[in-house]
């Protein structure tokens, strides 16, 4: 059914700028990155240096690209959300911290073109309206009123043909597990893309780096199938002339693949937490949604438990001495009763800190 | 799953919108080519054929020659159509030009039909013709029909029977008259098929006793009382083969009598099986037929709602009603017709040709019918005045007096009753 021979994979002269492959020695990402730039951090994890590989490797070509969209006030805003209202925050975890060290990173999607030749069947539904009627009656209301309606039904018809058509940049995912970043960050508009162009790349002055596929073509096969498949049962139903088409069947050989990619826009940056470890936070490049785990401090949380700790023993020393001195003067008793309360209150206060830092790391 | 040859067979190319893509579609079947106009004469002697009842095939009077082919019988899973828009549309043209004119090929002789007519026969050579009229669309012909049963001496037997059988009718009736020469006629008809969907409220009324001090007796006593309360329901009913005659030109009241035919029956339409026989097309339309058949079906779910009720005493009622997957079709059913002459009055007998159901116009005897009238009531009057003259006299005159008076109210139902019917048997 699928002949994979004819698969094509172009060279590295697309990109219309000098690139070389890199590897993270940490999370084993790969990018392509500016060739003879600086040292760069990988913008996945965060923790590890971009080694460069030798030679330029066989990468493929870009065909299309969804531009960075998002303004800078959007970008500004949706930072500011996600490092308030948060209890304990990390000393890292600032407005201008998360700002400073944003990066620019495009996803890879696959696009393959492809030649198909198939039989096809499959039943083509046509609409067509028919004249009902609705009644209403009412004992007091003057009998029976009628209203008349027309309603949409289908007629479904068998047709059967052949096809012998080219489609182009059908999309397949690139990365392994592209469906769990689309629900943090929220999907692209694919309809959106527009011709690669080098300026995607170096027209913003922050550093960019360019994801590499996950998945070798043969495996990002089965998933485009089925968009070929939808692709063919349009052209089809558009062919009969009709408004609804099923049980589409057909048996396609599929020639002259090529395969190309898709460069999703995606900023990444970090915060360090109590252990120094980058917690890395996504921010859509068009719509500018953000994504990120917040992490509470425990040492920011043992610095207000230490004093409200010593408040509570200074507390606890003066409502000594003033027990003390009640004896002698009675009227004292009831401010030392409320100094010995608020010294427990503290006490016992001192152990929320910790409390709300397990609460928010656990969620 | 994909043929081998392609296209496969009964399968032809439809027009294709988009470059390389090849669409084929099923062949349309083709309905047999058929002349306008078809004649029925023997292939053995030549003589006219027509279709012979009791034998269930296209018969020759002279040589005995029979086409024995079978018909195909559909009963009630005939096809059915759907109200589009385009055949209502087409539907409320009718049939265009009022009459046409016929050259018959049997003798050359020039007849004029009339509009809906579907057979003729030829007033010179007797020839029979079945005429395949031309309709907007083809679902306007009549695709099915149920074949004739009865045949004519039975329903000759029947009528006479029938003429005989009331007491109201005049002793004379039967000797004079002999009901013997009927006209066999497939008759249009609309057949309708909805699912009503009905949503109701009302106050039902529900009878409580209760009780109470009644100060002049200085008593407790019950009575009672309706107390009201709002119900509600919803109904369904599926409506099948709803029968509206196609044709105004016969009593809508004789043909609901005998409107009873057994639509299992139904066959497809085939022109031999029309052959000797009249024939009309319809001449209610399509609409208006619908339009009587959703008063019925109308009626019919409002009974039903009522019904649903806890109890039959209701008001302020109220209802919506849907109608769904309404499906229609025209058929011909076979009907006897007949029409006598008593004391220069026209009476019109119908008998259905697949059943024997008869009913139809009878003269009414009134002399009888007032001499049974009084018949009833006299007891009823004079045991009453007996009563009433003997109440000053003796006591049990009260009692003969309610006697007299029960007897002559009995007297008057039954004299209405008598009234009712011999009021219904001249109606047209």
């Amino acid at each position: 059914m699928t002949n994979l021979n004819n698969l094509s994979v172009a060279g590295s002269g697309g990109w219309e700028t000098a690139v070389e492959m890199a590897v993270c020695e940490k999370c084993d990402h790969r990018y392509l990155i500016p060739a003879n730039g600086p040292q760069a951090v990988c913008p996945s994890c965060f923790r590890g240096a971009l080694t460069r590989l030798p030679g330029d490797g066989a990468t493929v070509q870009p065909e299309l690209v969804l531009p960075f969209k998002v303004q800078e006030q959007t970008i500004l805003q949706a930072i500011g959300r996600f490092t308030s209202d948060l209890w304990f925050a990390p000393a890292d975890l600032t407005p201008g911290n998360i700002r400073a060290r944003l990066q620019r990173v495009y996803l890879p999607v696959w696009l393959v073109d492809g030649k198909v030749q198939s039989q096809w069947q499959a039943e083509a539904g046509y609409n067509y309206e028919v004249v009902s009627h609705q009644n209403r009656y009412e004992d007091y209301g003057g009998g029976w009123t009628e209203k008349k309606v027309k309603e949409t039904r289908i007629r479904w018809e068998p047709r059967l043909g052949r096809l012998e058509r080219t489609y182009q940049n059908i999309a397949a995912p690139a990365l392994e597990q592209p469906h769990a970043l689309f629900q943090k960050v929220g999907q692209y508009p694919y309809e959106a893309a527009q011709p690669y162009s080098v300026q995607a790349l170096t027209d913003a002055s922050s550093p960019w780096a360019v994801g590499l596929p996950e998945r070798e073509p043969q495996d990002a096969w089965a998933d485009a199938l089925p968009v070929f498949q939808a692709a063919a049962a349009d052209e089809c139903r558009k062919a009969c002339g009709a408004d609804h088409l099923r049980e589409f069947k057909w048996q396609p050989d599929f020639k002259s693949q090529n395969w190309t990619l898709l460069l999703l826009p995606l900023f990444t940056s970090y915060y360090l937490d109590d252990d120094r470890i980058p917690q890395v936070v996504l921010l859509h490049g068009q719509t500018g949604k953000l994504f990120g785990v917040r992490r509470a401090s425990r040492q920011s949380a043992q610095k207000t438990a230490v004093w409200l700790g010593v408040f509570s023993l200074l507390l606890i020393v003066l409502s000594l001495i003033g027990s003390g001195f009640s004896l002698l003067a009675p009227v004292l008793l009831p401010l030392m009763a409320i100094g010995w309360l608020l010294a427990i209150g503290l006490g016992a206060g001192a152990l929320v800190p910790f409390l709300m830092v397990w609460w928010t790391n656990s969620r | 799953m994909f043929p081998k040859i392609f296209p496969p067979e009964g399968y032809v190319a439809a027009p294709s919108k988009i470059a390389g893509i090849e669409v084929f579609q099923p062949a349309a079947q083709k309905a047999p080519e058929t002349e306008r106009v078809q004649t029925f004469t023997c292939p053995s002697c030549g003589a006219t054929t027509s279709y012979n009842i009791s034998e269930a095939t296209l018969k020759c009077s002279h040589c005995g020659y029979s086409d024995a082919t079978q018909v195909r019988q559909v009963g009630t899973q005939a096809k059915e159509n759907e109200f589009t828009v385009e055949t209502l549309e087409n539907a409320a043209r009718g049939w265009g030009e009022d009459r046409s004119e016929l050259v018959c090929q049997n003798c050359g002789a020039h007849s004029t039909i009339g509009v809906g007519s579907l057979t003729h026969t030829c007033a010179f050579c007797g020839s029979n013709k079945v005429i395949q009229q031309a309709a907007d669309q083809d679902d306007l012909r009549p695709r099915f029909l149920a074949p004739f049963r009865v045949t004519e001496k039975e329903c000759s037997n029947l009528a006479q029977t029938w003429l005989g059988s009331s007491w109201m009718t005049p002793e004379s009736l039967t000797k004079l008259i002999k009901l013997s020469t009927f006209s066999a006629v497939y008759l249009p008809y609309w057949t309708f098929d909805s699912t009503t969907r009905a949503k109701w409220k009302a106050e039902v009324g529900h009878s409580e006793s209760e009780s109470y001090y009644d100060s002049d007796e200085k008593a407790w006593k019950t009575r009672m009382k309706t107390v009201w309360r709002w119900e509600s329901g919803q109904i369904q009913l599926d409506i099948d083969d709803l029968l509206v005659p196609g044709t105004a030109r016969l009593s809508a009241l004789h043909l609901g009598k005998i409107g009873d035919f057994d639509l299992e029956k139904l066959v497809v339409y085939e022109p031999r099986l029309l052959a000797g026989m009249q024939a009309h097309g319809y001449d209610l339309t399509l609409e208006s037929a619908w339009e009587q058949a959703r008063q019925q079906m109308r009626e019919q779910t409002r009974d039903a709602c009522r019904n649903q009720a806890s109890t039959s005493n209701i008001r302020n009622f109220s209802m919506s009603l849907d109608f769904a997957d309404e499906v229609w079709r025209y058929i011909l059913l076979p009907v006897f017709l007949a029409a006598y002459t008593y004391e220069g009055k026209l009476f019109q007998v119908l008998v259905n040709g697949q059943t024997g159901k008869i009913s139809g116009q009878r003269p009414v005897d009134w002399t009888k019918v007032w001499l049974a009238i009084a018949a009833l009531l006299a007891p009823g009057i004079l045991i009453s005045l007996i009563g009433l003259i003997t109440i000053p006299l003796f006591g049990s005159g009260v009692v003969i007096g309610g006697f007299g008076f029960f007897l002559l109210v009995v007297g008057v139902v039954i004299s209405i009753v008598i009234g009712v019917q011999a009021n219904a048997m001249g109606q047209a």
